[in-house]
């Protein structure tokens, strides 16, 4: 039953506002909490039935009579779907004490399983204005989760960032307009047929070309990246982590990634777009990240470098390449949640994000320390940490590929991205203890469990890796690299 | 309806759309929007399209209007905000060179398109909507909860965190 | 495609360019989201005039509504967001907006 990935999260959104007043302090928590336990175990249970059909599609009935949804779930959806249900729930848990100070809390809660439910949504969809909508969907819940402290700074970011997200999603949708009018379908596997009978025509660039701009604004591709490093400090620390860590790569990876692979066809002139546009996010975001005193806009900068690694894997073209991308994208779920989540910390202990104000908080937030250290050195690419592994992939992938420039520009790159984090470490934890902070406390107890969650998880993965990439990864590139043809999938063939 | 009145329809839907970005007061700005909308929905009764035209009249010049008005109506004083001129004088600059461009690339594409028919269609517009876009009306219903969900964190009591 | 389809999707362009240009020159807040607003109105117009010219109005009809169903969604958070602003800084003028930089 696919669609319970869908329908869950809405149900239980839709109830919370029903709640009476002597249960809205523990039911919100647990309700969104034990939802994506339940999203957590259905992915990974599904997971079997998956790899002996090759995949899934969920036709549904009422009453006997076929109703129109159908759903599909392959080796690519299913990836995301595992880190999303996976990196969300860490992030449930850590809501839990995190949000206190926020009032109440029942519209975040709705707010953000809508956003799950959008993401879900877009992650199952065989048609693309189902992507659009799901897109939206989650977009318009993550506009009011990112004001949600509706102090000064959340409200100016988010609204720079609606501006910005509505003219992106404008321009996907002239893209539905030209395929559509093209192909005369909807549906994904129907305009992959249907673009493989027509003649090459303009149109067909102009298409992708507006893909591109309108994904690549929600993936915070250089040049259309403007409104990450603004939306994503002023955010509450749970939301950022979501943001950078999930909704970036699902509303802009995962969409441009299957329309490029599995629709169009990946061109080697495409290839070579998407390997530029990695290494200017790579480098760009890397020396906009060095001068930052802000731990959290320093991280969003660091974002948008790190997505410029996951084009590089997907643009190398070959498996080794797609290998890389599509695990760095798990990797950086995880560790880029786990620092968010960190800062959170950090900011509700000491009150500030300005790096030059803190020092020393080792001594007296060890657990905090030593998961931001895990979380630094997978993203720094640091073994046997899991980002290691798929930044080596990727940098293998494009040797492979005899795209030299671009693997040494990567290395370089990770030499620069270790240095700023072990900057920001030392700064932040090690040294002197700046003496404003002898009072502080360790965070309560669900901000530090899901913060150790996801450094094991990072550690795991990191030692596990040969296993993980056979199961979860394997299958993804198969399907991104076997290219149009499994788009028959989504006739349900 | 001819030619010529399909034509003036176009002109007044540019026309009032252009009217609703560049007018000073607030106000006439958004009912220049409801009449483009207005003219927008004729647009569409002639192409025979009636369910969108209705769906226009009704959602997009009467309710969002009505939200543009009130959200005018709760922002007011405190003095305007001065727009500058010169974007205003220089509009119809660009106007006049953007039109040129774009009639020239739109005759230039029309001789290259070809384009496949697709499968023929079920003429009955509710079987359309819940027969064969049924995942599009659970998108809708979440999107409406979505938005309801986000005004109401936008307007609670105490979430203050500066 | 018939020149029809080519005379409504060059008046969409024209429409998408006007919005665009509204976006970078208007400094009122509510301002700048009417031009958004003139940018959904031309993809509306876009996709029924595909829609018509291939035959399928239904189906397109279909898509529009909800797209309209989802623009109403977006204008309400706008407006309540810009509310809340002009609660905080009591003007509407983007230039007060400049406290974060991209």
């Amino acid at each position: 039953m696919l669609f319970l990935f869908i329908a869950i999260p809405l149900a239980v959104a839709s109830i919370l506002p029903l709640l009476g007043k002597i249960s809205k302090r523990v039911l919100p928590d647990l309700l969104g909490n034990l939802t994506l336990v339940f999203l957590l175990g259905y992915t990974l249970w599904i997971g079997k039935e998956l790899s002996q059909a090759g995949g899934i599609v969920q036709r549904l009935e009422w009453l006997g009579e076929p109703l129109a949804i159908v759903l599909v779930l392959d080796g690519f959806s299913h990836l995301m779907l595992f880190t999303v249900s996976s990196v969300a729930l860490c992030v449930t848990l850590f809501s839990i004490d995190y949000m206190k100070h926020y009032g109440e809390k029942v519209p975040y809660y709705a707010l953000f399983l809508m956003m799950i439910a959008g993401m879900n949504g877009l992650l199952l969809s065989p048609d693309i204005f189902g992507i659009f909508l799901f897109l939206e969907l989650s977009a318009i819940a993550s506009y009011g989760l990112v004001a949600y402290g509706l102090g000064h700074d959340e409200l100016e970011a988010s609204f720079k960032y609606l501006m910005l997200s509505a003219v992106a999603s404008g321009f996907v949708l002239l893209a539905i307009v030209l395929l559509f009018g093209l192909t005369g379908s909807l549906a994904l596997g129907d305009i992959a047929m249907g673009l493989r009978a027509l003649p090459p025509s303009p149109l067909v660039w102009v298409c992708v070309a507006f893909f591109v701009m309108g994904f690549g604004l929600k993936a915070a591709i250089v040049p259309f990246h403007a409104w990450l490093p603004d939306a994503h400090p002023s955010a509450p620390a749970s939301i950022s982590a979501m943001l950078s860590g999930l909704l970036i790569k699902v509303s802009g990876i995962y969409a441009l990634t299957r329309l490029l692979f599995n629709v169009f066809g990946v061109t080697p002139t495409l290839s070579t777009v998407l390997l530029y546009l990695g290494t200017l996010s790579m480098v760009v975001g890397a020396f906009l990240a060095l001068g930052q005193n802000d731990i959290k806009r320093m991280l969003a900068y660091s974002s948008i470098s790190q997505i410029g690694y996951i084009l590089l894997g997907l643009g190398a073209g070959n498996p080794l390449g797609l290998l890389g991308g599509l695990f760095h994208i798990m990797n950086h779920a995880m560790a880029k949640a786990l620092l968010f989540l960190d800062s959170g910390s950090i900011e509700r202990a000491t009150g500030t994000r300005d790096l030059q104000k803190m020092g020393g908080l080792a001594s007296r937030m060890p657990l905090t320390a030593a998961t931001s250290v895990v979380g630094s050195l997978s993203i720094a690419g640091v073994p046997p940490l899991n980002g290691f592994w798929s930044k080596l992939l990727i940098i293998l992938g494009l040797i492979e590929a005899k795209h030299y420039g671009f693997a040494l520009i990567a290395i370089l790159a990770s030499v620069l991205t270790l240095w700023y984090y072990l900057v920001i470490q030392r700064k932040a934890f090690f040294g002197k203890l700046n003496e404003i902070w002898r009072g502080v406390v360790e965070a309560p107890f669900w901000m530090s469990a899901s913060t150790v969650i996801l450094a094991l998880g990072c550690i795991g993965i990191g030692i596990f890796f040969s296993p993980m990439l056979k199961t979860w990864i394997s299958p993804a590139v198969e399907i991104l690299y076997g290219g149009t043809v499994h788009a028959l999938n989504f006739l349900g063939l | 309806m001819g030619q010529s009145m399909y034509i003036f329809l176009l002109v007044g839907f540019v026309g009032f759309a252009i009217l609703a970005i560049f007018l000073r007061d607030l106000l006439k700005a958004a009912i220049s929007l409801a009449f483009s909308s207005i003219f927008l929905a004729m647009i569409f009764f002639h192409m025979k399209a009636y369910y969108v035209g209705v769906f226009e009249i009704s959602v997009v010049a009467g309710l969002i209007t009505v939200l543009f008005i009130a959200t005018i109506g709760l922002t007011k004083g405190q003095g305007d905000v001065k727009e500058r001129k010169i974007p205003l004088v220089i509009f119809p600059l660009f106007f006049i060179a953007f039109l040129f461009l774009d009639v020239v690339i739109m005759n230039a594409l029309k001789t290259q398109m070809a384009v496949l028919s697709g499968k023929p269609e079920v003429p009955h517009f509710p079987q359309v909507l819940w027969g064969f876009r049924t995942l599009d009306l659970v998108g809708q219903i979440g999107v409406i909860f979505a938005g309801v969900f986000a005004v109401l964190a936008l307007f609670r009591k105490g979430g203050t965190h500066e | 495609m018939n020149s029809f389809w080519f005379l409504n999707m060059g008046v969409v362009a024209l429409v998408v360019f006007l919005s665009i240009y509204g976006l970078l020159t208007m400094k009122n807040l509510i301002k700048l989201f009417i031009a958004v607003e003139v940018l959904s109105k031309g993809l509306t117009l876009a996709w029924i005039v595909t829609g018509y010219a291939k035959n399928h109005l239904m189906t397109a009809q279909s898509v529009a509504i909800t797209f309209i169903v989802v623009e109403v969604c977006v204008v309400a958070t706008a407006l309540a967001l810009i509310v809340n602003i002009y609660r905080h800084t009591k003007s509407l003028d983007i230039g007060k907006l400049t406290k974060l930089r991209g």
